[in-house]
């Protein structure tokens, strides 16, 4: 919770930083100024030394200027010694007990007397001669006699007296001889007072040593009378330094801690004063005055803290209620008013911009949304219109039901919503059925636009198409017309005689179809013209084949061709030619879902990216021709075999068991027709020739004539002039045209390169209708 | 024989032309030269009755041989009248309109009023409605 704070990171982290930068800084300040503190301690405790040595030898000297004095008085007066020695033992307060010890000899003086102080003060004497124990033998006494000048005797424990004692002795010579000697006893106590009475710092204590490396005196008197350590001997021996440290102090009050002893010698005797001062107490002040600024300090940074922690969280202020803010974005709550900033600094600067992405970001998700209700409108705009399409094109199965001579089965899938494949399939009449598959160029809403353009017109053109070249070429001048946008698409058209299998078939630069049997699959090559839409001038050539039970006839668009895999590798027409021959049925649905299937497998992965259409025509010649013509004449035109036809059709249509009424209405159209083209037809050649095919439909009697000569369309013949009375006029023409025209129910006509071709349709009266008019004409 | 003609004259005045079979371009012809001996028989401002109880058809070809037997007669001031059409004929003469239905009479008795009428206008000398 602390920190997730900047404020209290950053206050804590600055306290951290400043304790550790005076941690460092202290240290190091502290090294310094301890190495000057310790260098300042050694030259004052050096000086204390020198001082406390100058004043023990001062004090000495005078006991040894007494003893001096003594012994150059005794020399010449030795009778009066006991009486000297009291005197100066009075004046002396240093000394505790004066001896005038002379040698046993004739002319020595007889008594050697001894002058001590009691404890009370007052003074006594006694002889020494008189002791038991003869002092001539005694090593202080000799060692005495060998000190004309004077010389401090080892200290020793007196037990008359119980106390340490230390002797100076001075040798009373005499011509040259040493006589006796003067013996000045001082106590230790008394060296020890004056350790004692010496300034010191506190915690420092004083000793002396004397020459063996015995402490004469100590501030510890415990310590009197102990051989100073070894280590503290060999120093002072080794350096005759004025100071030493010692790692361990030896005095048990200084607790083991180390010690600086400094050392003077004391002139006149060979001993040494020293004082020791605890390290600890020379860095005791510089200690203190550190800990006290340290804590100072470590105050003054956790103010710092504290005013870093304040200063912070005012200025991050804004940058918390941007946070909330942004936390309000990711919400998606863009609705909100930030306070404005106080200064243009980085916070100032970042919650303007804050500020203006939150508009932009509204600003922008609006138009994302109205983008998204857009994209909307239009992608259920393109269902619609896909949709459309889909109802553009007939269903995907189709049976022949009249002959059942054939089955088509058809399947397109476009890319997108809607595509520019198509296909349609009709029943051009009773007898002839029109397929085509194509593809419009480009893809999408344009081609998807041009397609129904396309299928639309086919279906319009297609009646008035005698073969599949000729309504492509329609097709292709329809197309061309007011085409800027240089759309085109591929067809191609296929015309079947439902009763035949004879297929007729013309490309507009569309693929090969593929004819499959029980021989495999192939291409079937066949010249193509211009794609519809590009040339007005161009041709189409034809292409006949006859339809063999058991074969199937597949259209298909270059979706299926250039179908790619991932690997960008083109499905290509071995693949087509391999699946179709792998077909497990000869079934035309089977046909066209194996294909697609394949292709889809074969694309996994990488999408579809073109329309794909396929279109299996499966011909079975399945059932006897229940439309199997009735006649199918050839004749030359001549009124002779137009006559003989006329006999032979209305046997044909009796034997049918056609009604008279319509036999006759038949009779009669058939003949102005086929005299019509025997009288005005001919074009200037005896040997034009008529075809005739004539079937019975469901419901009407079909017609087909075709005639080689001149080019006469009976729908365009104008209306006859009728006046009620065909006798007005000295010639009527066109009465035959007419009675065609009102006699057929339907009739069309085209003409091709092959002549002129009509197509007549005649409807069976109903019975009773029929039945009417023979009753009233009797 | 699919067209056959009886003609029958009952007076120099009346002359019935029977009609068998059918009347199209192959038998107009036929019909035409046969009509060349009789019209030239028939008295100025006589009637030429063309009985069409037995004939089956008849095509364009036929109707313009009937309008010129009928035109002739008009010329010579006579008549044409039809007697009993057959229903394809019939519809034939309806779908051109060939000729005037008054002059069509669907039997005897309708065309035997007709001429009794006829003569006693002429008798009297003054115009008269039709049957």
């Amino acid at each position: 919770m602390l920190f997730r704070s900047i404020a209290s990171r950053l206050s804590l982290w600055v306290l951290a930083g400043s304790v550790t930068v005076l941690a460092v800084a202290g240290g190091v300040l502290f090294y310094q100024v301890s190495g000057q503190i310790l260098e300042q301690a050694h030259g004052e405790a050096t000086a204390l030394a020198n001082e406390a040595g100058n004043r023990i030898e001062q004090r000495l000297a005078r006991v040894a200027d007494t003893t001096q004095t003594l012994a150059a008085v005794m020399e010449r007066h030795p009778e009066g010694a006991e009486l000297m020695l009291r005197d100066a033992l009075a004046r002396n307060a240093d000394l505790s007990g004066l001896a005038a010890a002379f040698v046993p000899a004739a002319d020595n003086p007889p008594m050697s007397p001894f002058v001590d102080r009691k404890d009370d003060g007052s003074l006594r004497s006694r002889d020494l001669r008189k002791d038991s124990n003869p002092y001539w033998d005694k090593t202080w006494f000799l060692a005495g006699l060998g000190c004309p000048q004077g010389c401090w005797q080892r200290h020793f424990y007196s037990q008359s007296r119980k106390r340490e004692l230390i002797n100076y002795s001075v040798a009373i010579g005499r011509n040259g001889h040493p006589i006796g000697l003067i013996n000045a006893d001082v106590s230790l106590d008394w060296l020890g007072r004056i350790l004692q009475e010496l300034g010191k710092p506190k915690g420092a204590y004083a000793f002396v040593l004397d020459e063996n490396g015995v402490y004469l005196a100590h501030d510890n008197p415990a310590m009197v009378g102990q051989h100073g350590k070894p280590d503290l001997l060999q120093a002072l021996a080794r350096y005759q330094a004025t100071r030493v440290r010692l790692a361990v102090a030896q005095n048990p009050r200084a607790h083991g801690k180390p010690v600086w002893i400094y050392v003077a010698p004391i002139e006149g005797t060979r001993w040494r004063f020293g004082l020791a001062m605890p390290e600890a107490m020379i860095y005791a002040g510089v200690r203190q005055a550190f800990a006290r600024v340290l804590a100072l300090g470590l105050l003054a940074l956790l103010a710092l803290a504290a005013v870093t922690l304040a200063v912070t969280r005012r200025i991050l202020a804004p940058l918390r209620t941007l946070a909330s803010g942004a936390e309000q974005v990711a919400r998606g709550a863009l609705d909100f008013e930030l306070p404005p900033a106080r200064f243009p600094d980085e916070i100032g600067r970042l919650t303007h911009a804050f500020d203006r992405m939150r508009r932009e970001l509204a600003l922008h998700i609006a138009e994302l949304t109205r983008n998204a209700k857009e994209q909307q409108r239009l992608a259920s705009e393109l269902d619609i219109a896909h949709q459309i399409q889909t109802a553009l094109l007939p269903g995907a199965h189709y049976q022949d039901a009249h002959c059942e001579n054939f089955q088509l089965h058809a399947l397109l899938r476009p890319a997108r919503a809607v595509g520019g494949d198509l296909y349609s399939y009709f029943m051009l009449n009773e007898r002839r059925f029109c397929v085509m598959v194509g593809d419009v160029s480009d893809k999408g809403i344009p081609a998807a636009l041009f397609m129904a353009r396309t299928i639309t017109l086919a279906k319009a053109l297609a009646p008035r198409a005698r073969s599949p070249q000729q309504l492509l070429s329609m097709l292709n001048l329809e197309l061309c017309r007011n085409n800027d946008s240089c759309m085109f698409v591929s067809l191609l058209c296929g015309m079947l005689d439902t009763c035949t299998g004879d297929l007729a078939m013309a490309s507009a630069g569309h693929e090969p179809p593929v004819l499959c049997d029980a021989e495999g699959a192939r291409l079937i090559e066949l010249d193509t013209g211009a794609a519809l839409g590009l040339d007005e001038e161009a041709r189409y050539p034809a292409c006949m084949l006859q339809l063999q039970p058991g074969q199937t006839l597949m259209l298909y668009t270059d979706g299926i061709t250039e179908a790619t895999d991932a690997s960008l590798q083109l499905f290509g027409t071995e693949r087509l030619l391999a699946c179709l021959e792998r077909a497990p049925s000869r079934a035309a649905a089977d046909f066209a879902d194996g294909l697609l299937a394949e292709v889809d497998r074969f694309a996994e992965g990488a999408g579809q990216a073109d329309d794909i259409t396929v279109l299996a025509l499966n011909w079975h010649h399945a059932l006897a021709d229940r439309n199997a013509p009735m006649l199918d004449l050839s004749i030359n035109a001549s009124m002779g075999d137009v006559f003989d036809t006329l006999e032979r059709c209305d046997a044909a249509l009796r034997a049918q068991g056609v009604p008279s009424a319509l036999r006759e209405d038949i009779r009669l159209v058939l003949e102005e027709l086929m005299v019509n083209m025997v009288q005005h037809g001919h074009a200037g050649s005896a040997d034009r020739s008529i075809d005739l095919h004539m079937r019975q439909g469901d419901d009407a009697v079909l017609i087909e004539l075709h005639h080689d000569g001149h080019p006469f369309d009976p729908l365009q013949a104008p209306m006859p002039t009728l006046t009620g009375d065909l006798a007005d006029a000295d010639e009527v023409g066109g009465l035959g045209i007419h009675l065609v025209r009102a006699m057929a129910s339907e009739l069309s006509y085209s003409h091709d390169e092959q002549g002129n071709h009509l197509q007549l349709r005649f409807l069976h009266p109903a019975r009773t209708e029929h039945d009417h008019d023979v009753q009233t004409g009797h | 024989m699919t067209f056959k003609l009886d003609t029958e004259s009952e007076s120099p005045d009346r002359t019935t032309l029977h009609l068998h079979g059918r009347l199209d371009a192959q038998t107009f012809n036929d019909f035409d030269r046969a009509m060349l001996d009789v019209l030239p028989r028939v008295r100025e401002g006589g009637t030429v009755v063309l009985d069409l109880s037995a004939l089956e058809y008849i095509s364009s070809a036929g109707l313009r041989s009937i309008a010129m037997i009928r035109r002739s007669m008009r010329a010579r001031g006579g008549h044409t009248l039809l007697l009993n059409p057959q229903p394809q004929v019939r519809k034939v003469f309806d779908i051109v309109k060939a000729v005037p239905l008054q002059e069509v009479f669907a039997n005897t008795q309708e065309l035997d009023r007709y001429l009794d009428h006829m003569q006693r206008q002429i008798a009297g000398d003054g115009p008269t409605g039709n049957a």
